[in-house]
């Protein structure tokens, strides 16, 4: 990994080194995968997927990082250090891009407009990430 | 920063906000450099410029009767009739290739970025602040893709050239043919803004977009 570019973003302040522990990777990883089985339940709300699976992929996003010893209460930047911490394209990384705009957006306007297709593209994305993430920590 | 220095007064700011196409060119300006250095590899004849760019035909004369004797444009002879090419030997070629693309050329960018996956996409719209010609330096471009075999991570494979040429942001959204149709029925908010407010067809027509009446 690019553990590089991950150490720049700590010298320029965005994110912090702080070592982690099993149990929370496997806390983090644990309330990733349960949110993320929640979010491919057909039977619940597209919005209610949509907030599920960006949930997960925040929480997987966020177990990789710490894997490598960093943390951020900035999420865009847990997502933003995705192509760093588990070597996820640029083109999935985005999805997550457009997933938290829209989220920062609803609470500006009170509407989610999810659609079909990005809570797909999110889904795929969150499992991309986990699976990434089991590869890491196995 | 130094202390004695004056701070500089802000201009005014009255929330107005301009497009850098308009800050630095006029509109005749702007459609003639758009055309010949939107497409540099192209020679046009002058009836082609007046056509593609649209307007009185005296103004674009005089637009590119300046550029051509600033040696930003160059004639050349094809069978007896004079045509127009952006000059690659002028001293500022390849930084103004790069404005009119970066402030000018989005449609026809967006245009090239998604020719691969034509077939995949009835129907391709830009739309907000770049299609309204309002876009400011951070402005996104906004496109509304439609199809039923893209997915979201493949719309931003494609854009992603284009995106990187332009130092701009693409966002993306991306709809079923199916979803789009249950959007314009119920007349969702984000589809009545895209309809009324300034859009450039990028794929497909207008009708497309619009509907069946």
């Amino acid at each position: 990994m690019t553990s590089s570019a991950l150490d720049n973003l700590v010298r320029i302040g965005k994110l912090k080194a702080e070592p982690t522990t099993q149990e929370e990777l496997d806390g983090l990883i644990r309330s990733g995968e349960v949110r993320l089985r929640d979010a491919e339940n057909t039977a619940l709300a597209l919005e209610s997927r949509f907030d599920l699976a960006y949930n997960a992929a925040h929480a997987l996003s966020l177990a990789a990082l710490r894997f490598h010893g960093y943390r951020s209460e900035n999420r865009y930047l847990v997502f933003q250090a995705l192509p760093h911490s588990v070597g996820l394209a640029a083109e999935q990384w985005r999805v997550l891009d457009i997933a938290h705009r829209k989220r920062n957006l609803a609470e500006y306007e009170g509407e989610v407009d999810v659609d079909e297709q990005l809570l797909d593209a999110l889904l795929r994305v969150a499992r991309e990430v986990e699976a990434r993430v089991r590869a890491l920590v196995a | 920063m130094g202390m004695s220095t004056p701070a500089a007064k802000p201009l005014a700011d009255d929330g107005a906000r301009r497009s850098i196409a308009d800050a630095l060119f006029t509109r005749t300006q702007q459609r003639v450099l758009g055309l010949v250095f939107g497409q540099p590899e192209r020679d046009f004849a002058i009836s082609e410029i007046i056509e593609l760019v649209g307007g009185g035909s005296g103004a674009i004369q005089r637009e590119l009767r300046r550029l051509v004797e600033s040696g930003l444009v160059k004639t050349v002879e094809v069978h007896g009739r004079t045509r127009y090419q952006a000059n690659d030997a002028a001293p500022i070629y390849d930084e103004l290739r790069a404005i009119v693309q970066k402030t000018i050329g989005i449609p026809e960018q967006l245009r090239e970025a998604l020719r691969p996956a034509a077939d995949k996409l009835p129907l391709a719209v830009l739309y907000g602040s770049v299609a309204a010609g309002a876009a400011t330096a951070g402005s996104d471009v906004d496109v509304l893709l439609v199809s039923d075999e893209l997915t979201l991570e493949e719309a931003f494979a494609l854009l992603q050239p284009a995106e990187e040429r332009l130092s701009r942001r693409i966002s993306p959204t991306l709809y079923s043919r199916d979803e789009l149709e249950r959007r314009r029925a119920k007349g969702h908010p984000f589809l009545a803004r895209v309809l009324a407010s300034p859009h450039v067809v990028l794929i497909g027509d207008e009708d497309d977009l619009i509907g069946p009446r």
